[in-house]
């Protein structure tokens, strides 16, 4: 499996005088999920495109399996574009065989592969019909079955989450944990950050068209200095200054938010605390992705 | 999944461009587009092919003369019936028991004529006068009559010398034979360059259409992650293609079909041969207009905005049909006796029907018409496959470049100079 790894190396593109990707570097692994979040204008899409060979980079290279992608291999990639778009007037099972031959897949495995995904995705009635029928959810579902059903080594999703309800949203996360634990590497972009914190093996944060921080969730907690929620409701304001390095980044009433440079000054922070009074709690703040997501982006400068 | 891989294997451009081609081609021949289109007009050439029978009829045929015989003169009865279609009239001939009962029917008006006396001196009573046409017949038949009677009473036998008369010919020696279909190979060519027209409006449409419809509705992103756009262009061109070739086909051969046989046409090989050159004109004009249609309708995003890219493309098959109309017309005339094409005319005529776009229509009317030297149509056929030759670089160049930049409209400047 180690071969099988999707590389982006120092990939750059410009549309006119605007760098949407500079020197954008990172990995997707067989069997990993890779989450991709920044905010909106990032070049998560740009990145996508040109693993796609939609677009091409202006510098740079991707690799499958430690050789450039070519043509031949990015057939083998399934992909969910950010604009859904399938033929609004062709049948569902009809298109689904169409894409999957386009993928090289012969007709009789693929009609198979389309009635498999339909029935998983619970449209197994629906393979008739036009897909402009369904409902929007409906049609997202079919534009999964598309991306997965010739059975892709790639799978890349372009927002895949966005437009879906609750139980779809269930769905399709399943479906993406089952396709990494099959050995596929997954790379989808979401603005959802929690999902992808549950979900997501590694997420890449990417902003400006530079990828700032790509790691585990736990790898990226440790590059933030430790923070921690004190309880002491005798203490009076500004006692956590005593502590070297410390500063407070929030009083929510009797409770306060510090900031230490270095996990080893708790013991400090505690003895600082006790000393005010009691103390009802004493919890180390585990940054949510969310937090993580902010402090990063704002940390920083714009490029 | 824990399901056996499918089987798969890497797509080749020739089963790319088939896998596209079929689909284009399996979801036009459902359209409306085709079922109606071939419907109505396959329909319309049976009413014309119906409505010329009928004219042709009413031309050949007058109202048939009801004929009485009586007495000895009855024997000319048969002759006379037999020989009226030769001479362009119909007869109902009877038997009348006696003159009086002849006159009274005469009179009434159940018969036209009542002839009697004998079969070397009719005479015939009618209420008015009697048909030119059937007083010559009688007139004919009665003096055969008198003439076999006196061979007879010669001693020589009527038979053989009516044999010997059938077998006087008159031998034409023909110092300029008229070429087989002169008039009618201009009418074809007329009517095959007004289908060209048409259809490769129709379907050059349909193209343009199509390749808007992709990009508007994103589909196209998915599509060329798997295949190059050149191949999706081909593959549309084949396959859309291929829908107005069979269609044009069943036109045609129905056509041939309700003219042919019933006589409308007159000239079946001058059809046939027409039909051949217009299919081949059409497989290359359709082309050449196929690939620039795509090429400027991929510049816009939205199906709307169709009609208004493709403008430059649209307005150079108008002028086609134009000077189209400009040559047919005088060719017609000319074959008609309307005197030779001027020679400016003619001139101007060869020097267009040999510029590409405008080749197709005009080379088909021309071709028709028999009036092309071999030289000049296999120029025009190279030519045209040169433009299609650099139509399909430069038309896959603007595809590419533009199929993927939704939004705004493009101009073509920035399409031709981009390589994305």
């Amino acid at each position: 499996m180690a071969d099988r790894i999707l590389e982006i190396d120092r990939v750059s593109k410009r549309y006119g005088n605007v760098a949407a990707l500079q020197e954008l570097s990172f990995e997707v692994r067989a069997g990993e999920l890779f989450g991709f979040v920044g905010p909106n204008g990032a070049g998560k899409t740009t990145t996508m495109r040109i693993v796609l060979g939609v677009l091409a980079a202006d510098a740079g290279e991707v690799r499958w399996g430690g050789t450039p992608i070519t043509f031949a291999t990015r057939q083998r990639i399934g992909y969910m574009p950010e604009e859904r778009g399938l033929y609004p007037s062709m049948g569902v099972s009809e298109q689904l065989v169409y894409l999957a031959e386009l993928h090289g897949m012969r007709a009789r495995p693929a009609r198979a592969a389309a009635a498999g995904w339909l029935e998983r995705l619970g449209l197994a009635d629906r393979g008739g019909e036009q897909l402009q029928k369904l409902s929007q959810g409906n049609q997202q579902r079919v534009q999964l079955a598309a991306a997965l059903l010739f059975s892709p080594d790639v799978l890349i999703l372009d927002e895949p989450f966005s437009g879906l309800d609750p139980v779809a949203v269930d769905v399709m996360s399943a479906v993406l944990r089952e396709q990494a634990d099959a050995g596929i590497s997954v790379l989808f972009s979401s603005h959802q950050l929690e999902l992808v914190e549950q979900l997501c093996d590694r997420v890449g944060i990417i902003r400006g068209g530079r990828m700032l921080a790509a790691g585990s969730v736990g790898e990226l907690r440790t590059g933030s200095a430790p923070r921690y929620w004190v309880d002491a409701p005798g203490a009076a304001s500004g006692w956590a200054r005593q502590v070297p390095g410390a500063t407070v980044v929030r009083v929510e009433g009797p409770r306060t938010l510090v900031e230490l440079p270095a996990a080893d000054g708790d013991q400090a922070l505690l003895q600082a605390a006790l000393a005010t009074g009691p103390v009802r709690e004493f919890r180390r703040d585990i940054p949510t992705l969310s937090e993580l997501f902010r402090s990063v982006i704002t940390e920083e400068p714009a490029a | 999944m824990s399901t056996a891989a499918p089987e798969r294997s890497a797509l080749g451009a020739r089963r790319a461009v088939y896998l596209i081609a079929r689909r284009e081609f399996a979801t036009r021949i459902r359209s409306k587009v085709f079922s109606i289109g071939t419907i109505v007009a396959v329909a319309l050439i049976a009413l014309y092919a119906v409505l010329q029978l009928a004219v042709i009829d009413r031309i050949n045929t007058t109202t048939t003369f009801k004929v009485g015989f009586s007495g000895s003169v009855t024997a000319l009865a048969q002759p006379f019936e037999a020989a009226a279609p030769s001479l362009g009239f119909k007869v109902k001939v009877s038997d009348v028991a006696s003159e009086a009962q002849g006159r009274s029917e005469v009179r009434k008006g159940s018969l036209d004529a009542l002839i009697v006396g004998t079969p070397g001196a009719p005479e015939a009573v009618v209420e008015t006068g009697l048909d030119p046409t059937l007083q010559a017949a009688l007139v004919s038949l009665a003096k055969q009559e008198v003439l076999s009677t006196d061979l007879s009473a010669a001693g020589l036998s009527p038979a053989t010398v009516e044999g010997q008369i059938a077998a006087v010919s008159l031998h034409v020696d023909t110092l300029h034979a008229p070429t087989a279909g002169q008039l009618q190979g201009p009418i074809i060519g007329f009517v095959m360059a007004f289908a060209l027209y048409l259809f490769i409006g129709i379907y050059g449409n349909v193209i343009s259409q199509g390749v808007v419809a992709e990009k508007s509705s994103r589909v196209v992103e998915i599509l060329l992650s798997t295949v190059r756009p050149g191949q999706l262009l081909l593959g549309k061109v084949v396959g859309i293609g291929l829908v107005g070739l069979l269609q044009l086909g069943i036109i045609a051969v129905c056509g041939l079909l309700f003219t042919v046989p019933t006589g409308v046409l007159a000239l079946p090989d001058a059809a046939i041969g027409a039909v051949a050159i217009g299919v081949m004109w059409f497989v290359l004009g359709f082309i050449l207009y196929a690939l620039m249609l795509a090429a400027t309708a991929s510049l816009v995003s939205r199906v709307e905005e169709v009609s208004s890219a493709t403008v430059p493309v649209t307005m150079l098959l108008v002028v086609t049909w134009l000077l189209a109309y400009v040559v047919a017309i005088p060719a017609i005339d000319a074959v008609t006796g309307g005197g030779a094409l001027s020679p400016g005319l003619e001139t101007l005529t060869t020097v267009f029907s040999l510029i590409p776009p405008f080749t197709p229509v005009l080379m088909s009317i021309r071709m028709a018409a028999g009036e092309v030297p071999l030289w000049e149509g296999l120029l025009s056929i190279l030519l045209v496959l040169a433009s299609i030759a650099g139509m399909t670089w430069l038309g896959a160049r603007i595809y590419a470049n533009s199929i993927l930049r939704f939004g705004a409209r493009i101009r073509l400047t920035d399409a031709l100079r981009r390589t994305s």
